[in-house]
C-alpha cells in the first residue's frame, strides 16, 4: 500500500457528522460549522452505493483541504461583519456625545439588520431591543415603528407568538398616529400571520385586508403584492381557490410593476399550490418552473429551496416518488450550499415523509438528521413541531405504536407551548388514530 | 435474439430531416447578431427569450431540441439549474453551454451532468455549427424488440444474467447457501450484493425465517449500535421507547449487514462477539439475549486493505469470511447489460402502466458505450426514468438521461440525417455485438444466433 493512497482513502472516510462531534458548540465557530457544512460533498462512490438513498448531511464528506482553502474567506466575512457591529456601536456613541439621537438609533438599527439578515436572530433582537430603547426618547416615532416590525418578525420566526403579537400591536398604534401608511401595513401582516399561524383565519384575513388598503395608501407595491399573497393563502385554506387565485393575479401585478423576481417566485408558487390543489397538474408544475426560474434571477436560493420544497409536496401527493425525491435532492443540495439549515430540517423531514410512503424503515435515518440539525442550529419551535409530528406518523405506518406516540405527545407539547392551534389539532387527530 | 428489422415507423419520432429548434437564453445582442446567421445556415429555427422565467414558459409550450445560454457568475450551478430545468422537457433538449473562461473543473461537471457541449465565449462559428449538427435531430432510429429474460425474482431486483462471470456466482450461491455458513459478498456498488444475499437466504435452511437488511453506511454512527442491538427506553436521550434491534429482528432466519466497512472498530468489536457467542445485549439493557441467525456480510470496499489500514477488524474478517462470493461489474457482464435492460423495461412499464415493446437501436448503442459506474442500479434508474418519459412503446435516444445522452455524438454515424437501411442497421448492430465480445467472433457469433462463417462473411462485406 502507498502511502499516497492511504492518505487519500482517509480524506475520503471522514464525514460530516465525525467532523461536526470534533467541532466545540461555541458561538464563536458558527461560522465554521456552516462552512464545513457548505463544503461538504456526497462521495463520488455513494451515488450508487445501496447507502446512496439514504445520504443525509452527516455521511457527506469533508476535505480538510478544502476547508483550509476556503477558511480565509470566510474569516474575512467575519471581520467584515464584526467590523460593520463595531463601526456601529461607535457611530451610534459618536451621535449621542453630540446629543443626536436619531442617527444613533439608525446605527443601531443597522446592526440589527446586519445579524438578522445571515439568521442570527437571537442576536439580532438584542441590538434591536438596544435600539427601541433609545428610540423612545426621539420625536419621529417612525424608527421606533421599524424596530417594533422588526422585532414582532422575529420572535414569530423563533415562535414567541404572543410576545410578537405585542411588538405588532405596538407598532400599529404608533404608525396609526403618525399617519405612517407603510408602518400600518407592515404591522397588520405581522398580525395576520400571528392570527393565521394560530389557526384564526377570520382574523387573518382581516388583518390582511387593514394591512392592504394601508400599503395600497401608501402606494408600497411590495407589501401590496405580499399582503394580496396572504389574502390569497387565507382564501386557499378556506377552500376558496376562485378567490385565491384571483388575489394571487393581484398580487403578481403588484411586485411584477416592481421587478420583484424574489416576490414573483413566492406568488407563482402560491399559485402552484392552487392549481395542485385544483388538479391542474400540468398548470402547477408550470407555475413552480417559472417560480424556480424567477428565484433563480432574483438570486434567492431560500425561495429556491421553498419552491422545490412544494414541487417535492406536489409530486407526492401525485404518488410519483421519483420526481419527489428528485427535487428533494436538488433542494437539499440548495440548502447545503447556502447554509440554509431551517430549509434542509424540511427537506430530511419530507425526505423521511416519503420513504414512509414507500413502507422503508430505513428512512428513519432522515428524521434523525432533522432533529439532529435543530439541536446544532438557532431554534425553530413550528418546524420542530412539524418534524416530531412526521416522525411519528412514520413510526406508525410502518407499525411502531410505542414510538409513534412519543413524538407526537412531544409534537403536541410544542404546539401547545406555541398555541398553534391548527398543527395542535392534526397531532392530537394523529393521536387518536393510534390510539394515544 | 432479436435482429435488426427494418421497421415501421416510431411515433414521435421524426422520419426526415426537419429543422432544429432552438432556444437561445439570455443571450447579448452581438451574439445574437452572430448567431442568427448561422443557425439559418443549418436551417434551424432559432427564437431568442430574455430571461429564465420566459425561457421556462416557452420550453413549456412547445418542443425544442437546443437551448443556448451562456453562463453566469455561477457557471457550475447554472449548469446544475439548466440540467434540472430540461430534464423531462418535451423531445428533451439538448443544452449548449457559453462560459467565458471555461476551465477543466466546469467542462468536468457539464460531461457529468450530460450537458451537450460547453463553449467558450467569443463563439466561432465552426464550433457552434459542429455542435448543432450533432444535435442529430432527425437521425434514424430502429426498433428493437425487448429480449426475452428468465429471471428469478427477489423483491425490487432479480438474478438476471446468462454471462460465465454470473453463471460462476450462481454456481457458488448453490454451494453455499444450503449451509448456514457466514458468507461475505464483495462487489462493487450496485452489483447486485443485496440480490444475491437474498437469492442465498431464500434457498438456504432458514428461508422459512426472515430477511432482515441493514445498511451499515446509512445509519449515523451513534444510533447504529441500537439499530443492531436495540436499546431500552431511556436508554439515551431519544431512546422514548424500547427498540427490538435487527439482530432479535433476524431470529431463525438471516441478517444480511450490508457497506460493512462502515463500522466504527468499537461496534466491529461488538458484532464479533455477539457472532462468537451467538448472543447480545440491548444498549441500556443487562441481560445477554440469545441469537439464532445466519449472518451475511457484504461491501464494496476491499476489506483487506481496510485491514491493513486498521479499519477493520481482521477476526472479524475472518469470522465473515467463510464464504466470499464476489460479484461482477456490470461491463464485465456482455450481453447480461441488453437482458437486464428490457427485464427493467418490462417491471417499470408495468409499474407505470407503460406498453413498452422495444428498445431503439441507437438506445442499445448509447447504453452499451456508457461506463456503468453504479452498475446494474444505475442501468434499473435509467431505465426507470426512460420508461417514465417515454411515450410510445420503443425507448428512443430522448428518452434516457442526460448522463448517458452525453456519449451521442461520439457514437458513430450520429451525423446521418436519414432513416437507416436494413443492411446499415445490422452491420451496426453487429459492430455492437462485436464490441461486446472484444472482437471474438465466436462468441459474437452465438450472441447474433447465426454460424460463425456467416458471421465472418458479414464482417467481410460491411467491411467492420
Amino acid at each position: 500500500m502507498t502511502a499516497p493512497k492511504s492518505s487519500r482513502e482517509g480524506m475520503a472516510s471522514l464525514r460530516v457528522e465525525r467532523a461536526l462531534r470534533l467541532l466545540p458548540d461555541l458561538e464563536a465557530l458558527t461560522p465554521l460549522r456552516a462552512l464545513l457544512v457548505a463544503t461538504s460533498r456526497a462521495d463520488a462512490g455513494a451515488q450508487w452505493a445501496s447507502s446512496g438513498p439514504y445520504l443525509t448531511l452527516g455521511k457527506r464528506a469533508v476535505e480538510p483541504a478544502q476547508l483550509r482553502r476556503q477558511v480565509d474567506g470566510v474569516l474575512e466575512q467575519i471581520t467584515e461583519h464584526l467590523s460593520a457591529l463595531y463601526h456601529a456601536y461607535i457611530d451610534a456613541l459618536e451621535a449621542l456625545s453630540v446629543g443626536d439621537t436619531a442617527p444613533a438609533v439608525a446605527a443601531l438599527l443597522r446592526a440589527g439588520r446586519s445579524e438578522e439578515g445571515p439568521g442570527r436572530w437571537s442576536q439580532a433582537r438584542v441590538w434591536y431591543e438596544v435600539a427601541l430603547k433609545l428610540a423612545d426618547e426621539l420625536q419621529d416615532r417612525r424608527p421606533e415603528i421599524e424596530i417594533l416590525g422588526a422585532l414582532g418578525r422575529l420572535a414569530r420566526t423563533q415562535g414567541h407568538f404572543q410576545q410578537g403579537a405585542r411588538y405588532f400591536q405596538r407598532c400599529l398604534a404608533l404608525a396609526e398616529a403618525e399617519f405612517d401608511q407603510s408602518g400600518v401595513a407592515e404591522a397588520c401582516a405581522g398580525l395576520g400571520s400571528l392570527a393565521a399561524a394560530q389557526g384564526q383565519w377570520g382574523g387573518a384575513r382581516s388583518w390582511y385586508k387593514r394591512g392592504l388598503t394601508a400599503a395600497q395608501a401608501a402606494r408600497d407595491l411590495k407589501r401590496t403584492g405580499h399582503l394580496y399573497h396572504r389574502l390569497a393563502s387565507v382564501d386557499h385554506h378556506e377552500g376558496d381557490d376562485v378567490a385565491a387565485l384571483e388575489h394571487l393575479q393581484e398580487a403578481r401585478r403588484s411586485v411584477e410593476s416592481i421587478q420583484d423576481a424574489e416576490g414573483l417566485a413566492r406568488v407563482l408558487a402560491a399559485q402552484g399550490d392552487v392549481e395542485s390543489e385544483q388538479g391542474h397538474a400540468d398548470s402547477a408544475a408550470l407555475s413552480y418552473r417559472e417560480g424556480l426560474a424567477w428565484a433563480r434571477r432574483g438570486s434567492a436560493p431560500a425561495v429556491e429551496c421553498a419552491i422545490l420544497i412544494r414541487l417535492a409536496e406536489f409530486h407526492m401527493k401525485g404518488d410519483r416518488f421519483h420526481e419527489a425525491e428528485e427535487e428533494l435532492r436538488r433542494a437539499e443540495q440548495t440548502a447545503i450550499a447556502h447554509s440554509l439549515s431551517r430549509r434542509l430540517v424540511q427537506v430530511y423531514t419530507l425526505m423521511g415523509r416519503l420513504r414512509g410512503r414507500q413502507k422503508d424503515e430505513t428512512g428513519f435515518v432522515f428524521f434523525e438528521q432533522a432533529i439532529e440539525l435543530c439541536r446544532v442550529t438557532e431554534r425553530a419551535p413550528s418546524a420542530e413541531g412539524r418534524l416530531y409530528r412526521e416522525y411519528g406518523n412514520f413510526r406508525s405506518i410502518l407499525g411502531s405504536p410505542d414510538e409513534a406516540r412519543a413524538y407526537l405527545e412531544k409534537a403536541r407539547a410544542i404546539f401547545e407551548s406555541l398555541g398553534e392551534t391548527g398543527e395542535l389539532e392534526g397531532v392530537e387527530a394523529d393521536l387518536e388514530k393510534i390510539g394515544g | 435474439m432479436p435482429t435488426a428489422a427494418k421497421a415501421p415507423p416510431i411515433p414521435g419520432l421524426s422520419e426526415s430531416p426537419s429543422a432544429i429548434r432552438v432556444l437561445g437564453v439570455g443571450l447579448d445582442g452581438a451574439l445574437m447578431h452572430a448567431i442568427r446567421p448561422w443557425a439559418a445556415e443549418l436551417q434551424a429555427q432559432i427564437e431568442f427569450v430574455t430571461d429564465l422565467p420566459q425561457a421556462v414558459r416557452r420550453l413549456a409550450a412547445g418542443r425544442w431540441d437546443v437551448v443556448l445560454t451562456v453562463l453566469g457568475e455561477h457557471p457550475d450551478e447554472d449548469l446544475h439549474w439548466w440540467a434540472n430545468a430540461l430534464r423531462g422537457r418535451t423531445g428533451a433538449p439538448r443544452l449548449i453551454a457559453f462560459a467565458h473562461r471555461p476551465s477543466m473543473g466546469l467542462a468536468l461537471r457539464a460531461e457529468q451532468l450530460g450537458t451537450h457541449d460547453l463553449l467558450a465565449l467569443p463563439v466561432r462559428r465552426e464550433e457552434l455549427m459542429r455542435s448543432l449538427r450533432r444535435v442529430g435531430r432527425g437521425t434514424s432510429e430502429i426498433a428493437v424488440p425487448l429480449e426475452s429474460t428468465a429471471n428469478e425474482d427477489l423483491g425490487r431486483y432479480a438474478l438476471v444474467g446468462q454471462s460465465p462471470a454470473m453463471l460462476d456466482v450462481y454456481k457458488l450461491i448453490a454451494r453455499v447457501a444450503p449451509s448456514t455458513a457466514t458468507v461475505l459478498i464483495q462487489g462493487e456498488s450496485g452489483t447486485g450484493k443485496e440480490v444475491v444475499a437474498r437469492a442465498i437466504h431464500a434457498n438456504g435452511p432458514k428461508a422459512s425465517g426472515p430477511f432482515v437488511a441493514l445498511n451499515c453506511a446509512a445509519i449515523p454512527e451513534n444510533l447504529l449500535e441500537s439499530e443492531l442491538f436495540g436499546h431500552e427506553k431511556g436508554a439515551f436521550s431519544g431512546a422514548v421507547a424500547r427498540k427490538i434491534g435487527r439482530f432479535e429482528l433476524a431470529k431463525d432466519g438471516t441478517l444480511f449487514l450490508d457497506e460493512i466497512a462502515d463500522m466504527t472498530l468499537p461496534l466491529q468489536a461488538k458484532i464479533l462477539r455477539a457472532v462468537q457467542e451467538r448472543e447480545i445485549e440491548r444498549v441500556g439493557g443487562g441481560d445477554p439475549i440469545p441469537i439464532d441467525v445466519r449472518l451475511i456480510a457484504a461491501s464494496n470496499r476491499e476489506l483487506r486493505d481496510a485491514i491493513q489500514q486498521g479499519r477493520f477488524r481482521e477476526d472479524l474478517y475472518y469470522r465473515l469470511a467463510v464464504v466470499i462470493v464476489r460479484l461482477p461489474r456490470l461491463s464485465e457482464r456482455g450481453a447480461d447489460l441488453a437482458l437486464l435492460a428490457a427485464y427493467f423495461a418490462r417491471q417499470f412499464a408495468s409499474q407505470y402502466g407503460k406498453h413498452i415493446t422495444g428498445f431503439s437501436d441507437r438506445t442499445l448503442e448509447l447504453l452499451t458505450a456508457h461506463r456503468w459506474v453504479g452498475n446494474v442500479r444505475e442501468l434499473r434508474n435509467a431505465i426507470e426514468q426512460a420508461v417514465i418519459v417515454a411515450d410510445g412503446g420503443t425507448i428512443l435516444v430522448e428518452h434516457l438521461p442526460d448522463e448517458i445522452r452525453g456519449h451521442e455524438g461520439s457514437l458513430a454515424g450520429t451525423l446521418s440525417g436519414e432513416l437507416a437501411t436494413l443492411a446499415e442497421a445490422e452491420a451496426r448492430h453487429i459492430a455492437r455485438v462485436l464490441a461486446h465480445t472484444g472482437g471474438q467472433i465466436g462468441a459474437a457469433a452465438t450472441i447474433l444466433g447465426i454460424h460463425r462463417n456467416t458471421l465472418t462473411r458479414k464482417i467481410r462485406e460491411y467491411g467492420l
